[in-house]
């Protein structure tokens, strides 16, 4: 047997591999026949071993599904929100005053533009969501405590999500106190007012 | 020898490869030019440049096709009939053949480009061409086949090497993926819908889609190492027995693992299992082809350093090892949970196309272009700057893809004590990650350059070669006594390449079987919802509208079983939604949130004005403008002929309905626009595109939340 390629040039073969050479050639390719990496034969049929294995206890012993194991995560989580949502839903007045203050209305101002304006637009004149500048009001009633229900409950029918599963209590009541100062200002090219009036 | 061996001459026909290597480097440098494009569009929306045909979602899949069936496909033509000839000692079957098989190929890629940017898609990722190219493709598959196995027929060598097993394996196995997933039932030239519905359509383009992977981007390309790395190293292959056990294992095990690209989903969870064990077991029959081909190299490692055909082609093992090894972690089910929508897999892929495909073309070349035109290669100090660029390139784009890929799902999975999520707004979690866009678009285009300048050296070397003509080589008619008498059965099913080819078959075919049969067969694959509703005439022209623009590029419509998901997005989906879905749209990537519950969530005017601006409501968005919904008309010529193409396929469309399809959807385009005019937008907006599409995302996700009629 020729062990030269087609350029003539001789194939390199390592002296201990020299009795692994097979027999046989193609376009002067040859191979040899060392056996399998013991670490590769491991590795696959352990591989296959735990498949079958995994298979065999989900999918047949009753292992827990995806959903079942979803359902015992999301339940605690349930939980956990709404111990939340019953300590702090309830509107507390002195919360609310001690950030009805300059500095509060400027920080509520940024919760305001982080999360309000594709809705509310610029200093509350309304587009998607009603003006907040004038006297009208639709589910709130112009005191701080129906602002900070419909802002932590939403009123999400009408397009108006709930703030509670998304800003903390203390960033709600700083966007109180923002809208609070917004309202009756007044706004020039504000949305038309919508729901009732109330005077103050 | 009993009898005297008649002697026969032949010769090669080289100029079809040089054909397909000319077309490779081009359809390479179109492809990379795409990518890198799409790639700046995610970094900064500005690139979309405004124009339809130019916007992310359209391009995308240009960019896909080009770099998988143009510059792999002619690659692997390239490479198969330049080895293919030589290991069997015979020309090509049919001159005539091949160049139909040439220009066949070069006219799919033509029409895929002068299709996909106008929006003409099937919206089943990786297998967007419509109907009638996919028709197209199925024919020059078969002339390709049969180019193959009449050079097999006329061959004069009995058995056939291990990369020809490579080869036959792709060949079945890429037609019967191309047909199975292709199949789709005409409305238009340029339109259809697809035979299979929700689950099914996700499971059967899954299987198609993963591979794709496996039998276009491995298996070829596996072939190919088998024949120019022992031929660039003139080294013998390491071991005859693990090509045995790693073609059989691969092959058969690689076709069961779709559904790794489901877990999570609404397919039942033993297919998705399935998928994920499979994938495991993967793990190791992958690698014994790198093993074969790196251990192949043994004794001439100094000729890797100075060789740079051999330098291209024993990184490009190292990436395949990588990313081989990488795939079947990402399919372990919780890793899965992290890694899934993010731009980690963006970035898996890349370390297979562009360290695997890439880099193994590029060796494949530096051996086969000097030698098509008698000449030595130009330059190996540009070879050798190209080798470097490249890798740094891929290096950045690996890398910056971990970390965006990681950063993304751990901002999305974040909460805090009360149960809210930590960054509850999704643009939060994109603006985060846009530095690392920008890292990723400098590595591809670093790998862009790398590919120009591999295109400049192999042109000198052309240039300063010449076209010899064709040699006459001399060798012995196929006749008996080329048959071992004391052959393993291995060796001996080596000699019969037609029972080789059956066997292929069946192997492929064990897993598609078992995996897809039941979903077509059982009516519980799928729990029914009598809530599930078909979409509105106007929906339905909507969600044309959503597989035109490529949004499932970057949105999906699935919402995983997860806690952190369900906050973020509402309820699990279940598999009755998808019912009706031709084809389903639940995507692969977040690059924008899930849209499965999108309906409801903002008001009409919302989605009015983001459509035509995303960052003047979403500050920091990189979703494109779509400002042409707002000029081009709703096309309701073609509704009546989809809803009765639903029909046929199953949908509850009434024939009355289908008679009132237009009349219903202009009164449902009138009733969106009237409130859209109440907040100043202009009555005449009735009849454009983007109401339709409002339409649609109103829809999505709603029916789940009305009760169950009784
Ligand atoms: C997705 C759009 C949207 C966003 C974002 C939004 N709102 Fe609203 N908002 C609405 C809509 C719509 C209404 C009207 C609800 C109704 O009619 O029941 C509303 C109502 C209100 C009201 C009650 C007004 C009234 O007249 O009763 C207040 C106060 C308010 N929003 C504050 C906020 C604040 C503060 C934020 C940011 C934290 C915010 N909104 C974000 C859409 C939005
Ligand atoms: C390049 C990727 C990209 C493409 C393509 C894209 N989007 Fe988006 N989309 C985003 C990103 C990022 C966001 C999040 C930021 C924002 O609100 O704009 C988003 C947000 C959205 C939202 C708001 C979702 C929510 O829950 O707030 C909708 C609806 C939407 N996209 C619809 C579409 C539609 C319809 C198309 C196709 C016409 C599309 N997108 C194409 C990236 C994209």
């Amino acid at each position: 047997m020729n062990h030269t390629n087609n350029e003539g040039e001789k194939l390199h073969v390592e002296e201990n591999e020299k009795h692994l050479l097979l027999d046989h050639a193609y376009d002067g390719i040859h191979e040899l026949n060392n056996p399998l990496p013991s670490w590769w034969s491991f590795l696959f049929y352990t591989g296959i071993i735990f498949s079958i294995a995994y298979f065999i206890f989900y999918q047949i012993m009753g292992g827990p599904t995806l959903r079942e194991e979803f359902n015992k995560d999301y339940s605690k989580i349930l939980v956990v929100q709404e111990e939340f949502k019953k300590a702090n839903s309830a509107y507390k007045d002195e919360r609310y005053v001690a950030v009805a203050n300059p500095e509060g209305i400027e920080k509520g101002e940024e919760v305001y533009e982080n999360n309000c304006l594709p809705c509310h637009q610029e200093k509350g004149m309304g587009d998607i969501g009603p003006n907040l500048t004038d006297k009208h009001w639709i589910v709130a009633k112009s005191t701080p405590e129906t602002i900070y229900n419909v802002i932590f409950n939403g009123s999400e029918a009408n397009g108006m999500p709930p703030w509670s599963e998304v800003l903390t209590t203390e960033e709600i009541y700083l966007a109180v106190a923002y809208v609070s100062s917004l309202k009756n200002t007044f706004q020039k090219g504000g949305k038309l007012p919508q729901g009732e009036v109330i005077e103050e | 020898m009993s009898s005297v061996q008649k002697t026969e001459t032949f010769s090669y026909d080289d100029q079809i490869v040089r054909w397909f290597v000319i077309a490779t480097v081009i359809w390479g440098a179109v492809a990379m030019l795409l990518g890198v494009t799409i790639a700046f569009q995610l970094a900064n929306p500005a690139f979309n440049f405004g124009l339809p045909w130019t916007t992310f979602g359209r391009l995308r899949p240009l960019h896909t096709n080009a770099a998988i069936f143009a510059f792999c496909g002619n690659a692997i033509f390239a490479g198969i009939y330049y080895s293919h000839q030589r290991l069997l000692k015979a020309r090509l079957y049919n001159d005539f053949l091949s160049r139909i098989h040439f220009w066949g190929w070069q006219l799919i890629i033509v029409s895929a480009a002068l299709t996909l940017p106008f929006g003409i898609t099937t919206g089943k990722e990786y297998a967007e061409l419509e109907w009638p190219i996919d028709i197209l493709i199925t024919l020059i598959w078969v002339v390709f086949a049969v180019n193959f196995f009449g050079t097999l027929i006329r061959r004069r060598e009995r058995h056939i090497y291990v990369a020809i097993w490579f080869y036959i394996a792709t060949i079945i196995t890429v037609a019967v993926l191309h047909i199975v997933n292709s199949m789709e039932l005409p409305v238009s030239f340029f339109k259809s819908y697809s035979m299979y519905a929700g689950v099914q359509d996700a499971l059967v383009q899954w299987w198609y889609g993963h591979n794709a992977v496996a039998f276009f981007l491995t298996t070829p390309f596996l072939g190919l190492m088998y024949y120019f790395i022992p031929k660039a190293a003139n080294r013998p292959v390491y071991s005859y027995r693990l090509s045995i056990i790693h073609f059989w294992s691969l092959v058969f095990i690689y076709i069961w693992a779709g559904p790794h690209h489901l877990l999570y989903t609404t397919l039942p969870e033993w297919a998705q299992t399935l998928g994920m064990v499979f994938s495991i077991s993967l793990w190791m029959p992958s690698w014994g082809g790198m093993i074969n081909g790196l251990m192949t190299l043994r004794g001439v490692w100094h000729k890797v350093r100075t060789d740079p055909g051999l330098k291209f082609m024993a990184t490009s093992l190292t990436f395949y090892g990588m990313s081989t090894f990488e795939g079947p972690l990402l399919s372990i089910k919780s890793v899965n949970a992290i890694a899934h929508f993010t731009d980690w897999i963006p970035g898996h892929v890349h370390s297979g196309t562009i360290g695997w495909n890439y880099m193994l073309i590029a060796g494949i070349l530096f051996y086969l272009v000097p030698k098509l035109w008698n000449t030595e290669l130009y330059s190996k100090k540009l070879a050798s700057f190209q080798f470097w660029l490249a890798t740094i390139g891929l290096v950045l784009y690996i890398v910056s893809m971990w970390i965006a890929g990681v950063t993304q799902s751990l901002m999305w999975s974040a909460m805090d004590s009360a149960g809210r999520l930590t960054y509850p707004n999704f643009i939060e979690t994109v603006i985060k990650i846009v530095p690392m866009y920008w890292v990723r678009a400098t590595g591809g285009t670093l790998v862009l350059i790398s590919f120009i300048i591999m295109i400049y050296n192999l042109y000198k070397t052309a240039k300063q070669g010449s076209v010899n003509k064709e040699q006459i080589f001399e060798a012995p008619a196929l006749d008996e006594t080329s048959i071992e008498t004391n052959a393993t059965a291995h060796r001996k099913l080596e000699g019969w390449p037609m029972i080789f080819a059956v066997l292929s078959l069946i192997a492929i075919l064990v897993g598609s079987a078992i995996e897809i049969v039941p979903s077509l067969l059982s009516d519980r694959y799928v729990v029914k919802m009598s809530k599930i509703k078909p979409y509105s005439p106007l929906e339905l022209l909507g969600r044309d509208l959503y597989i035109r623009e490529g949004c499932y590029l970057c949105h999906s419509q699935t919402v995983r079983p997860m806690a952190h998901e369900v906050i973020r997005y509402g309820k699990a989906s279940e598999a009755a939604e998808f019912v009706y879905d031709r084809p389903f749209q639940w995507g692969s990537k977040r690059t924008g949130p899930d849209l499965a519950r999108i309906g409801g969530k903002y008001p009409d005017m919302w989605h009015y004005r983001h459509f035509y601006n995303p960052k003047e409501v979403t500050a920091g968005s990189i979703m494109p403008r779509y400002t042409w919904l707002f000029d081009n008309k709703i096309d309701y010529n073609s509704l009546q002929g989809k809803m009765q193409v639903m029909q046929t396929l199953g949908v509850p469309y009434s024939d009355a309905e289908i008679l009132a399809g237009v009349t219903n959807a202009q009164a449902q385009a009138q009733a969106i626009t009237t409130v859209l005019a109440e907040a100043g937008v202009p009555m005449k907006i009735v009849d454009k595109e983007v109401v339709a599409l409002i339409a649609y995302m109103q829809r999505l996700g709603t029916d789940i939340l009305k009760e169950e009629a009784q």
